[in-house]
């Protein structure tokens, strides 16, 4: 699950060949030598590769070129002062943050069970909506002691749902070896859009203004609405704590034996089971805290908007490298960054109009684009032996 | 009764089927021939009619309160035409195109459907217009406001539409005037979501600005589901608009009224907005940033609509329990209203049943003159516009959603 965990696993493919293809040459002198060895390693590539390499290494140079030439040409147009650049990324993290808690859920349920929990998203919105209920007299109360108790409520709302999916629409199929878990993942999530919209109704509800959070931090040119910066805190915490839990608990590494091979794991002694319902507890405290902080930021919350924040989370895991949990953190961050950066820096350069209607468009373009260069992700393993 | 219902029904389908298989022929059926089709309601059946609302989601305050209003106009008939019960058949058309094409097609699907009142949104109505008038029923608008459907270049799929509601190039000239005389704005900015309705009162908007001899310095969008508005908030800072012009939906509009107090760029930019965000839904997703939020939008206040729409409102708010939710009520009210009294005017009545023809049916709609509404004396153009609106400018006072209504909460501040 961790990156360089289990060095056996990586291929060994073409890298050492080439390097052994290039060092029959080495008695040369070292300028001929050099380029002997380029020449070959180059004819060389040009055997081995299909029309489907040529295809790909067009695709990415032709990516290259338009993506430098998009920022050169947004920085040429020298619209924006500093300040606003940093002030991009500062939104960029917040909404990021948002995004890695999430994708934390996604990546680590499929470490240890090969399986993508498309409810995420809804667990999330429990979340929030959960906090809600005793969102009005905390925060009437006006202390950070309260805002830190509506966090723990939602994470445990999103703990105790995700831990309950698991125990009554996974567990059974788990050993099926089929959608079957995919498909009822896809009903759960509708079960819990469906059960909120019935109890909290279609329309948006909205948390209120919380008066400790008001307020900006002055940072040299830049002014930084203080509840984004206890945003983007909160998240780092949180991701800090589930790193500590990951890799440093009797907990966490009987996780992280579990996702490296379940049976070997049980095998052990360890109870696949308890690590599997932990592993969804741990992703919905992870989801709720990031629905009442995505709450705190927006404020306004809908029964159906797990879905499209989901996909996104989905994305950062699959942008990190899915099953990887630093990955899973770095994707979400370069997911957030690339929506507030992304129109300007790029689109604005090609005189597109009004680019930031166009952010999705660029997200789900920057994960393309990455899985072009890197299909496992960014931190994703080459795994010699497929794991199901 | 059902049997006989479902067969029946299939004779009709039957009919227009070969109806559509020969689009030039007319169809005569008892004593009325029409060149698009009759509508048969023997004695005692229903009158149908098709209603397509927005009636759920962020939005669902436009489309419940336009059916309160036709609520309130059925009841005042006794839900009777001539000897006949009168039913409504609601679809839901979300505020969406996706959601009015789904509605409309649903409604189409029902060949007794004599009109059909809605949509509430401008993109529910561009999409499911035509599909309508494809099996040529008449549409009466209760809510979209979009020039495109009644421009002239709305193209023959639109034929069939006239609207109670406003007509945005009104609203986009009345802000801009407002924006330019009142307030004295030099330079504005313009931001809408990609929705039918908020593209097109932008670029009134924007025309209308700058004949007046002010400048738009940005003209952005926003994805309509997008909650960070702060990006494209910063961009618009980095030209020092005087003023921002964002006609948005109530859950958009909140996020920009909360996050453009984040983006220090906009402090001294005066914000106008439109009136979908005039509702206590508003409120309750702005929260305090809803206060000192200017709106454009129609004057609804019962001492300038008269002694009718008094009475109307004491009795939605004695049927309902709550003031109006929104400013669709009365378009409500008034297009079943002028629907029947078109009705009227095409239907030809024989042994108790009602013969519809459907063209003349639309071409009353059309012919509609000084019919007394609600809203006003309503006359429709040959496009199909009905409305005489009376525009004033809206500011909030207060967060509580409770403490919503037009004259306290929001204020009028034009005059």
């Amino acid at each position: 699950m961790t990156p360089g965990a289990s060095p056996v696993t990586r291929s060994s493919g073409e890298i050492p060949d080439r390097a052994a293809a290039a060092g029959g040459n080495h008695g040369a002198g070292m300028d001929v030598g050099k380029a002997a060895a380029l020449h070959i390693a180059l004819a060389d590539w040009r055997r081995r590769s299909t029309w489907v390499d040529m295809v790909m290494l067009a695709l990415r140079v032709s990516l290259l070129v338009l993506v430098s030439a998009g920022l050169l040409l947004s920085l040429a147009h020298n619209e924006y002062s500093a300040a606003d650049w940093l002030s991009f990324a500062v939104f960029g993290l917040t909404l990021g943050s948002i995004y890695a808690l999430i994708s934390l859920g996604y990546t680590m349920v499929y470490g240890v069970l090969r399986m993508i929990n498309f409810a995420h998203g809804d667990v999330f919105m429990a979340g929030a909506f959960g906090a809600l209920i005793v969102a009005d007299p905390l925060i009437a109360t006006g202390s950070l002691f309260a805002v830190l108790a509506l966090i723990a409520v939602g994470a445990a709302t999103s703990a105790a749902i995700a831990a309950l999916i698991e125990r009554v629409a996974y567990r059974p199929f788990r050993h099926r070896g089929t959608l079957a878990p995919l498909i009822c993942a896809i009903g759960v999530s509708f079960v819990l859009q469906y059960t909120v919209r019935g109890f909290f109704g279609t329309g948006s509800r909205a948390y209120h203004d919380i008066p400790v959070l008001d307020g900006v931090v002055i940072l040299g040119p830049l002014q930084v609405p203080l509840v984004q910066l206890f945003v983007i805190l909160a998240a780092l915490l949180a991701m800090g704590a589930l790193h500590l839990l990951v890799q440093h608990t009797r907990l966490g590494a009987s996780m992280r034996a579990v996702a490296e091979d379940r049976e070997t794991a049980a095998l052990m002694g360890i109870n696949a089971d308890r690590v599997v319902t932990f592993t969804f507890l741990i992703g919905g405290v992870m989801a709720g805290t990031a629905g009442v902080l995505y709450a705190l930021v927006f404020k306004q919350i809908h029964a159906f908007m797990g879905f499209a924040i989901g996909i996104k989370g989905f994305a950062a895991a699959v942008l990190g490298g899915i099953g990887n949990i630093p990955g899973a953190m770095v994707g979400g961050f370069v997911l957030g960054l690339a929506e507030s950066f992304g129109p300007a820096a790029l689109l604005s350069g090609f005189g597109i109009p009004a680019p930031y209607q166009l952010k999705d468009a660029i997200a789900y373009g920057l994960l393309v684009i990455i899985l072009i260069f890197r299909p496992q992700g960014i931190f994703g393993e080459r795994l010699a032996v497929k794991r199901m | 009764m059902a049997a006989h219902t479902s067969l029946k029904s299939a004779a009709v389908a039957l009919a227009v089927t070969m109806l559509a298989a020969l689009p030039a022929g007319a169809e005569t059926k008892g004593p009325v021939t029409d060149e698009n089709g009759v509508v048969v309601v023997p004695a005692g059946e229903p009158l149908q009619i098709g209603s397509f609302l927005s009636l759920t989601g962020a939005d669902a305050a436009l489309g419940i309160d336009a059916r309160r209003g036709v609520e309130i106009a059925l009841e005042k008939i006794g839900a009777t035409y001539k000897g006949h019960p009168v039913e409504i058949v609601y679809e839901d058309e979300t505020c969406s195109p996706e959601g009015g094409q789904t509605a409309a097609t649903r409604l189409a699907s029902n060949p007794e459907l004599v009109a059909v009142l809605g949509p509430s949104c401008s993109g529910a109505g561009r999409a499911g217009v035509p599909i309508l008038w494809q099996h040529k029923v008449p549409v009466v608008g209760v809510g979209p406001t979009s020039p495109t459907l009644t421009a002239p270049t709305r193209g023959p799929t639109f034929d069939g539409f006239v609207r109670v509601s406003f007509n945005d190039n009104a609203t986009g000239k009345f802000a801009a005037d407002y924006a330019f005389k009142t307030l004295g704005a030099k330079t504005a900015a313009t931001l809408h979501d990609g929705s039918v309705y908020g593209e097109q009162v932008v670029r009134t908007f924007e025309a209308a600005f700058k004949a007046a001899g002010g400048e738009i310095v940005a003209s952005e969008a926003v994805g309509a589901a997008d909650t960070d508005l702060r990006p494209v908030l910063t961009r618009i800072g980095t030209k020092k608009p005087a003023l921002l012009f964002a006609p948005l939906y109530v859950s958009t509009g909140a996020y920009l009224v909360r996050q453009m107090g984040e983006v220090a760029s906009l402090k001294d930019t005066e914000l106008l907005a439109t009136d979908p965000i005039l509702a206590p839904a508003f409120l309750t997703a702005a929260g305090k940033a809803a206060i000192g939020v200017k709106v454009v939008g129609i004057d609804f206040r019962p001492e300038t609509l008269g002694p009718a729409y008094q009475g109307f409102v004491e009795t939605y708010k004695s049927k309902f329990g709550e003031p109006p939710i929104s400013s669709f009520h009365a378009y409500g009210y008034d297009a079943l209203g002028l629907l029947l009294a078109a009705v009227d005017k095409a239907a030809v009545e024989k042994d108790g049943t009602l013969y519809i023809g459907k063209k003349a049916l639309n071409d009353a709609l059309h012919a509609t003159a000084g019919y007394d509404g609600l809203t006003g004396k309503l006359s429709c153009s040959a496009l199909g516009d009905c409305a005489s609106p009376v525009y004033a400018v809206w500011e909030f006072t207060s967060e509580q959603p409770d403490s919503y209504a037009l004259g306290t909460n929001p204020k009028r501040v034009d005059k």
